[in-house]
């Protein structure tokens, strides 16, 4: 009998905690493939539903996430949309659909954000990096780095005044290289844990401080980027690229 | 054609006015003027009207302006002024009186004043006194005696839809007055946004209208307004309500479109009207053409007005309400390469077409296509607005073969029916054939290009996943082996380098070791030299001596013996500094040792001793020179 009832037990609890996951039924491909068929025959939240679910097993692939910012869009929810988009970006910076498709979405939210003037050869350069996933840019500074490494080691095993010469200047090419790609690292890295959120209510009053009763500075609307400066109290104090800032209560905006 | 009556008796009124001056011996003077306001019920229930009438009097009226309303405020002034002039005879002395008569309406129960009014008369101010009026709340009240006013609906004539919801209450007159009204009149009080209200102003009058106009322009906030034009010649009905006999005139028609939904209304409409006036007075009506100016009012009348249903609304919903039929015709269904069609897109039916300015032509990639001439009309059929709107557009082949105009569609909202509803135009097929110029087709060297137009945008697809899914969300640089990676050429360097300084100091070492060693393996070679120091083994004893010189000097510089020449040795010990003279001291020894060794016979014992002896020197003084 106490087997019996062990197991019986542990059916019951088992059977409890299966709300609580992810359903185990779909596999990330079916759900993946479920969700896609789902989208091409219009049914966008089902489609949507199945995209979440694969995320929340942990599978932060860029394409589930382009997906389900399809899936978004197509539903109208435009803040929905841009949130998803930004963090396929994030994976995979190389994804020209999600950058259009995220271009456009932009196009149609109500905020106009003025850009900051940057001057056209650091625009060209971030446009470049921009492009670049965070894996190509390591891998790039590993080979690199290691070649220069490389090269100083063999420095004191060469002899022959030539020889280390031409070793010389060897290394100090390829140091600099791997002194570049690590900058381009470091700003992939920057840009990649850089704290963004994008606006999710309808409208959001801005306010001077982090409670109600403060005064209203200016209000955004569904689908502007924010970029995060602190956080406190169920408050995010954010900034537009104009410098305009202020506190919005934390359940209005998404985390990128 | 009053005013030569009035011309023709103005002799007789003059003479008339003569004889009563001579009767009287002296002018007439204001002396005796008495001005009074009086009110024909002391109560009134709400909504109801009240009439106010302000009389001068005296013997001698003169010049009278009528009286100053603006300071009545409790009271909207609904009617009037009516104005009526009475003179009197009675023993040889006149008395005349001018009164004025206005219809209120109050503004709210209970306890209302008409206040003191002004009047001038000939140039002085008259005042006359306060009046109460009780308000009652509902119900009815009046002074008894009272004409009630006509029923509103009763066996009249005159009809149409919504004539019983949309009807005026009917203005009383008061006593005296003659009997006109004004009535405004809407064909529905419900409507959705863009259907067609008619609205009436009709004027019911039992006597004879010499003039009329409206006091103000008349607008309609929330509407757009189109006129249905009238007869120049208003055309009278006659209309029986109950024992009154009316005639009736239309004096307006408005078709009235609500831009908005809501509740929306219809202002009222103020007419001043001519009438003529019936008189009791025998002289007047002999020597006049008794006139009054009355005033009339029209209540605002509201409306309801409903939003188009969002829910079924089509994509290309126009914003048209009504009832349209759609033609879309080409002026040609063969044509050439750049040789211009005319497509004409034509909307008509019953509804207002002026608010749609959606063009109903695609975009066609495979025409050049301008910007369409646009015209427009409206008609009135049976009091109904019917519009029609007519595209005409030229659209200039791209390329050959056969073409398609593909469906217009044109969706607007039924009113009545209450839905949504399209109309589409079949497709239209145009046989396309190259241009005269060869151009059009692979073929034609000279085909037009045009670019590529964006129709319309859209987001990108979404992707698949033939490879599988994966999760990206820790970074390369995240993972920990990343830091071994880094750190790896880091310690690799460093052993290379540890390695490279032992390797260099192991043969630094060597060097000095062979170096101190270097004399002592010297001695040894001369000793076994002067062992062999015999004629016999001359040759062995010579080569030993040049192998001890050779084999110092390689083991002071850590080179090897054998690839030592006499250069290489005199290059290195004046490297190390060597004097001159030991240096020749070497040299002149090593050459005598490998002449003896090719030539044995050539020397005895004695000239190996002093071989072996100079040896032994030069070895003592390069050992010196090169140790300082």
């Amino acid at each position: 009998m106490r087997p019996a009832r062990l197991a019986s037990f542990a059916i019951l609890a088992l059977c409890a905690a299966a709300p609580l996951v992810p359903a185990l039924a779909s596999t990330p491909r079916e759900l993946f493939q479920s969700g896609n068929s789902a989208y091409e025959q219009g049914k966008f939240q089902e489609a949507a539903d199945a995209y979440e679910k694969i995320l929340a097993y942990g599978f932060a692939d860029p394409r589930v996430l382009y997906n389900l910012a399809n899936a978004y869009f197509k539903q109208g929810r435009l803040g929905a949309a841009i949130l998803h988009y930004e963090r396929a970006l994030r994976l995979d910076p190389s994804d020209r659909d999600a950058r259009d498709n995220l271009e456009l979405a932009r196009g149609l939210i109500r905020d106009r954000v003025p850009e900051t003037d940057i001057p056209y050869p650091v625009k060209v350069l971030q446009d470049f990096l921009d492009a670049l996933s965070i894996e190509l840019v390591s891998v790039v500074f590993l080979c690199l780095y290691y070649a220069a490494a490389g090269i100083v080691g063999a420095l004191p095993l060469v002899s022959g005044e030539m020889r280390r010469r031409a070793l010389g200047y060897g290394a100090a090419a390829a140091w600099l290289c791997a002194l570049l790609a690590g900058g381009a690292l470091v700003y992939r890295i920057q840009d990649r844990t850089a704290a963004h959120a994008i606006v999710m209510a309808d409208r959001v009053d801005v306010l001077s401080g982090p409670s109600a009763d403060n005064t209203v500075l200016f209000t955004v609307h569904e689908g502007t980027r924010l970029d995060v400066r602190n956080r406190r109290d169920g408050w995010f104090q954010v900034s537009l690229p104009n410098a305009m800032s202020g506190w919005v209560p934390a359940e209005s905006v998404e985390g990128v | 054609m009053h005013v030569p009556a009035a011309c023709r008796r103005l002799p007789i009124l003059l003479a008339c006015l003569l004889v009563a001056w001579l009767w009287n011996g002296e002018a007439a003077l204001a002396q005796d003027i008495g001005v009074r306001a009086r009110v024909d019920r002391a109560s009134v229930a709400e909504g109801g009207q009240v009439a106010l009438t302000v009389e001068v009097s005296g013997s001698s009226l003169g010049e009278i302006a009528p009286p100053d309303v603006s300071g009545i405020t409790d009271f909207d002034i609904v009617g009037g002024p009516m104005s009526s002039n009475r003179f009197q005879w009675i023993n040889g002395r006149t008395s005349a009186t001018r009164s004025y008569t206005y219809l209120l309406r109050p503004r709210r129960t209970g306890s209302q004043r008409i206040p003191a009014l002004g009047l001038l008369v000939n140039g002085r101010t008259y005042r006359t006194d306060p009046i109460d009026v009780e308000v009652l709340q509902g119900g009815s009240a009046g002074a008894p005696g009272t004409r009630p006013p006509p029923p509103a609906g009763g066996p009249a004539v005159r009809g149409g839809p919504g004539r019983a919801q949309g009807s005026m209450r009917p203005q009383p007159e008061p006593e005296g007055a003659p009997m006109v009204r004004v009535i405004a009149d809407v064909d529905a009080r419900t409507a959705y946004v863009g259907q067609q209200v008619t609205l009436r102003v009709l004027l019911d009058t039992q006597t004879e209208i010499l003039n009329l106009g409206m006091k103000d322009t008349p607008t309609f906030p929330g509407f757009w307004a189109e006129e249905i034009k009238l007869p120049e010649n208003l055309e009278m009905r006659r209309v029986q309500q109950g024992a009154d006999a009316y005639s009736e005139y239309t004096l307006m028609k408005r078709a009235l479109f609500p831009t908005g939904s809501g509740a929306l209304t219809i202002p009222a409409m103020t007419y001043q009207i001519q009438v003529r006036r019936r008189s009791t007075d025998p002289i007047e009506s002999f020597f006049f053409t008794p006139t009054e100016t009355i005033t009339r009012r029209t209540d605002p009348i509201a409306i309801h007005v409903q939003p188009l249903p969002a829910s079924s609304r089509p994509d290309r919903f126009s914003g048209a309400v009504g009832n349209f039929t759609l033609a879309v015709t080409a002026d040609r269904k063969e044509s050439r390469v750049n040789d211009a069609i005319g497509v004409k897109v034509r909307v008509a039916g019953e509804g207002n077409l002026n608010a749609v300015n959606a063009l109903p032509l695609p975009d066609l990639s495979d025409f050049k296509q301008y910007s369409p001439r646009i015209s427009s009309s409206t008609s009135v059929v049976g009091d109904r607005l019917r519009g029609e709107k007519v595209w005409d557009y030229v659209l200039i082949p791209l390329a050959p073969g056969a073409q398609t105009i593909p469906p217009v569609i044109f969706s607007f909202f039924d009113a009545r029916a209450g839905t949504y509803r399209s109309v589409a135009s079949p497709p239209i097929l145009i046989q396309v054939a190259r241009g005269a110029d060869g151009g059009g087709g692979p073929a034609g060297a000279a085909m037009a290009q045009s670019d590529v137009r964006q129709l319309r945008r859209d987001i990108h697809f979404i992707k698949q996943a033939p490879d599988g899914l994966a999760d990206r969300s820790v970074p390369l640089y995240r993972r920990s082996w990343f830091a071994v990676l880094l750190l790896l050429p880091v310690a690799a360097d460093l052993g290379v380098f540890v390695y490279a300084r032992s390797r260099n100091s192991q043969r630094a070492n060597a060097r000095q070791r062979r170096e101190r060693r270097a004399r002592s393996l010297a001695r040894r070679r001369l000793r076994e030299a002067r062992r062999r120091m015999s004629p016999p083994t001359a040759r062995a004893f010579y080569a030993e001596v040049a192998q001890a010189l050779a084999e110092y000097v390689a083991a002071k510089f850590d080179t090897s013996a054998a690839g030592l020449t006499h250069e290489r040795i005199e290059e290195l010990l004046t490297l190390r500094g060597a004097p001159e003279e030991d240096r020749g001291t070497f040299h002149r020894c090593l050459e005598a040792c490998d002449y003896a060794r090719f030539a044995p016979t050539s020397s005895g014992p004695e000239e190996m001793r002093r071989t072996l002896l100079a040896a032994e020197e030069i070895l003592v003084r390069l050992e010196r020179s090169l140790s300082a």
